[in-house]
């Protein structure tokens, strides 16, 4: 079987400032602000009132329908306000928990204890899940529960732990997968019995050969259990793309990974799992890495949710006068911070902090061809890019053009605007695209409900 | 703190730029005209010149017009320029070049909405409208060649090369420039065999008297020692030049490759008219039987503007479809027309038009040779059927 995918290119990896560095614990400060949106779908609603003693893995926030999820407090204080701050994903502002530590950092008295969770039955493993507040920390944090629920109709067969780490510069995992070989591949075991797939496979990229060995070492006597090396390459990490690497299946256009038989989950996200069930110790606290040429002190930390943006970037050694691009995440995929004024939050994996922004200058589309040898998605980027400029330029067919050209089969990998020579902002005109069609689905299911009001008066 | 920069993934990219790949070709391009230089004395330079100077000026003007940002930085006019100048022969009149340019720039290019955007090769669509509109120009009955005798330092030979005025030829005074070549080899090719005297003996036989008597030697053909277009008498340099593009990656070997394969393998196999308005056919591979029969095919590739257009044109990324597969069918195509147009056509050249008709075909190969859109299209067995 070949074990790659179609496209993709080979940016510099960026890692070696950090790959060494193994995570600093960061100790609760003085205020820690958590945000109520941690996850993809809906934010969470707040369970504490002003003034409230919690302690730490206490549910500060429950979730809001079967897509969102569980918050818990990151350390035992007090809750100083319900207050906002700036969502490190969006930009926008998002409600969020004051809580001033009280310095003692007691686990409340349900967690932290050890469980034999191996005679749990796969529904109440899923609700622990669901009850640990986990989500996808690899970035998309999606629900963790809700991927290891697949739909009706789908069967499971394979878990693949996700350990490539193909955005650059980011460490945060190959530590952990350094660190923790064995409570990664108890994690694995959960979301096998979760799934009831039968076959689980932990990929690592072969430029982490360490992690690679001390995963297989620890992996040596599990029987359903593969630890395989795949060749570098961005972004061998996404999901669809990683499932066809080790699998060879093809998630169909619009499926689900399920709809193939995998689930997929994250590194870290099996850690977190492995804590959650065998310690009952909900998610409070994450690994991110720290880098870029606009840090002194790049490293890896890990902090509890909530922890201040520009305290950690100060104890990373910030360069505030030099920097011109902090990105929460990886460079390929990542967004850029208008503020540092913000909170970790469960999704936050990096923070990449860089001196001099890459320009793009988007010039005219030379029809090199680069963008369709690197979409891993088998799509024409240039098209794309060229029909988001049509669209912008109210040729309002464009957006018929671009649907019809795979738009929403996209996944947004920046592979393409990374090898366009002529710096184009492809990924910029798809995002555009894809927000234009779902207003357009939003004003057509408008329509439709005012007529059936309509009809029925 | 400074302000922060904020934008669409990705943030980071790869080194190249389009001024930086256009600029390359340009440096590709470079030893071929330095041996025209050589070849044809400063005339040929100064075409050049005149040529790169008319395509940047006409560059600038219309961008100005057009109320875009001017660009000529970039290089590509440059580019358009000295291929433009490449297609004609040294002793053409100052105005061909410049005429030649200004429509190349004016009308393939900025009309249809500049770099990118243009349907056709510029520098092609230059070729062609002079090739009408100044046939005598453009089809000399000879290509005169500046001929040096040896003294004692070579250096100073070389040297008196380009500085000898090829347009002189003929003039008493010039003895340095002989015009020693008649037609173009493809043109010798193609008149030899229509000639009556070709019915004469055996197909071989009389194909050898056409090499021997009239064409010239095929290493001088290869290297450069013939009369010729200023940019394309040698095919060994375009081809180094067009290695350099390949390691770059501007260029995709399989390209140039299938193009060239194209041609040699047809013009080997093709059955070939002899005698006037095609009396005679017989296979190509008839000459095989003489003592010169695979040098056939082999002229074919050295001679003429095929290796100009197969490696400098019919690679153009602007007017070439965009992904692998559409460009194997693009350089396909152009070696069958080719090849057609040489060997059946009214022209001994068919580069020049059959570029351009491919061209003209790349939004439809496009179309054809869409990629698979993940997930789409072939079916995986469903997990259960894995195994
Ligand atoms: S961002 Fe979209 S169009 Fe660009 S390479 Fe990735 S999948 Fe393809
Ligand atoms: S990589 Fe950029 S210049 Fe090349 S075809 Fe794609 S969009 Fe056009």
């Amino acid at each position: 079987m070949a074990r790659t995918f179609r496209g993709g290119v080979h940016p510099p990896d960026g890692k070696a400032a950090t790959a060494g560095l193994a995570p600093q614990r960061i100790a609760p400060e003085a205020a820690l602000v958590i945000s109520l949106r941690q996850s993809m779908g809906a934010a969470s609603a707040p369970l504490v009132a002003v003034g409230q003693k919690v302690l730490r893995g206490e549910p500060i926030g429950k979730p809001s329908g079967f897509v969102s999820a569980a918050l818990h407090a990151p350390t035992s204080g007090t809750v100083k306000k319900l207050t906002t701050m700036n969502d490190p994903v969006t930009g926008g502002k998002v409600q969020a928990i004051e809580l001033e530590p009280d310095g003692e950092d007691r686990w409340h008295d349900a967690c932290n204890q050890p469980r034999a969770w191996r005679d749990m039955a796969p529904e109440a493993v899923r609700q622990a899940v669901a009850d640990a507040g986990l989500v996808g920390l690899g970035g998309a944090t999606f629900p963790t529960h809700v991927k290891l629920t697949p739909p009706k109709g789908t069967a499971v067969d394979t878990v693949i732990l996700n350990g490539a780490e193909c955005e650059p510069y980011l460490t945060c995992d190959h530590r952990l997968m350094l660190a923790s070989p064995g409570e990664i591949l108890e994690g694995l075991d959960v979301f096998m019995r979760a799934t009831g797939a039968p076959r689980g496979v932990v990929a690592v990229e072969d430029n982490k050969p360490d992690a690679w060995r001390a995963l297989r070492d620890a992996a040596a006597d599990l029987k359903h259990v593969e630890v395989l090396a795949l060749p570098v390459k961005y972004p061998q990490g996404a999901e669809k793309q990683l499932i066809k690497a080790v699998t060879g299946r093809e998630v169909p256009s619009g499926g689900l990974p399920a709809d193939a038989g995998v689930v997929v989950q994250n590194v870290a996200t099996a850690y977190a799992a492995w804590e959650a069930l065998a310690w009952q110790r909900p998610l409070t606290e994450r690994t991110l890495t720290i880098t870029g040429d606009a840090v002194s002190r790049p490293g890896n930390f890990s902090v509890r949710l909530g922890t201040s943006v520009p305290s950690l970037l100060e104890r990373a050694g910030l360069d505030a006068e030099a920097v011109g691009k902090v990105i929460a995440g990886g460079p390929m995929m990542g967004l850029a911070l208008a503020t540092i004024d913000t909170y970790t939050i469960k999704g936050l994996s990096g923070l990449l902090c860089l001196k001099s922004p890459e320009m793009f200058a988007h010039g005219p589309c030379i029809r090199c061809g680069n963008c369709v040898d690197a979409c891993p998605a088998g799509l024409v980027p240039s098209t794309l890019s060229l029909l988001g400029e049509a669209y912008e330029d109210t040729q309002l067919d464009a957006l018929d053009a671009a649907m019809e050209s795979g738009l929403m089969d996209c996944i947004e990998c920046g592979s393409c605007a990374y090898a366009c020579p002529a710096g184009r902002r492809i990924v910029h005109y798809v995002r555009f695209l894809k927000a234009e069609r779902r207003k357009q689905l939003a004003r057509e299911r408008e329509r439709k409900s005012q007529q059936q009001a309509a009809v029925s008066k | 703190m400074t302000r922060l920069t904020v934008s669409s993934s990705p943030h980071i990219r790869q080194t190249d730029s389009t001024a930086k790949i256009m600029w390359s070709v340009v440096a590709a391009l470079t030893p071929a005209l330095v041996l025209s230089g050589y070849l044809f004395g400063w005339r040929a330079l100064w075409v050049t010149g005149l040529s790169v100077l008319t395509a940047v000026v006409c560059e600038a003007l219309a961008q100005r017009l057009r109320k875009t940002p001017v660009t000529i930085g970039d290089g590509s006019a440059v580019i358009t320029g000295i291929l433009v100048a490449f297609c004609m022969p040294a002793t053409v009149h100052w105005y061909v070049p410049v005429f030649g340019s200004a429509a190349a720039i004016l009308i393939a290019k900025q009309c249809f909405g500049g770099l990118g955007c243009n349907i056709w090769n510029p520098a092609l669509v230059g070729r062609a409208i002079v090739h009408v509109s100044f046939a005598k120009d453009m089809n000399p009955s000879s290509y005169p060649v500046v001929h040096v005798e040896p003294s004692s330092s070579w250096l100073s030979d070389v040297l008196r090369h380009f500085t000898i005025d090829v347009t002189a030829a003929g003039d008493a005074a010039a003895t340095a420039v002989d015009a020693i070549t008649g037609p173009s080899p493809m043109a010798i090719l193609k008149k030899g065999l229509a000639s009556p005297d070709a019915l004469v003996g055996s197909p071989a036989e009389q194909f050898t008297h056409v090499l021997r008597g009239q064409a010239p030697h095929l290493w001088d053909a290869f290297w450069g020692n013939i009369g010729g277009n200023i940019g394309e008498v040698s095919a060994l340099l375009l081809l180094a030049g067009v290695v350099y593009l390949v390691v770059k990656g501007y260029v995709r070997w399989y390209s140039p490759a299938l193009y060239l394969g194209t041609v040699a393998v047809l013009a080997a196999v093709l059955p070939l008219p002899l005698g006037p308005e095609g009396a005679r056919w017989v296979w190509a591979a008839a000459l095989r039987s003489g003592p010169d029969g695979m040098l056939y095919p082999l002229y074919h590739l050295v001679c003429g503007g095929l290796m100009l257009g197969a490696l400098y044109m019919a690679t153009d990324m602007v007017t070439s479809p965009l992904s692998p597969r559409g460009q194997m069918v693009f350089a396909v195509g152009c070696g069958v027309l080719t090849v057609l147009i040489r060997l059946y056509g009214g022209y001994p050249e068919g580069v020049c038009y059959s570029i351009l008709l491919m061209n003209t075909a790349v939004p439809l190969i496009d179309r054809w040779t869409r990629p698979r859109v993940f997930g789409t299209g072939h079916k995986k067995p469903a997990p259960g059927a894995s195994s």
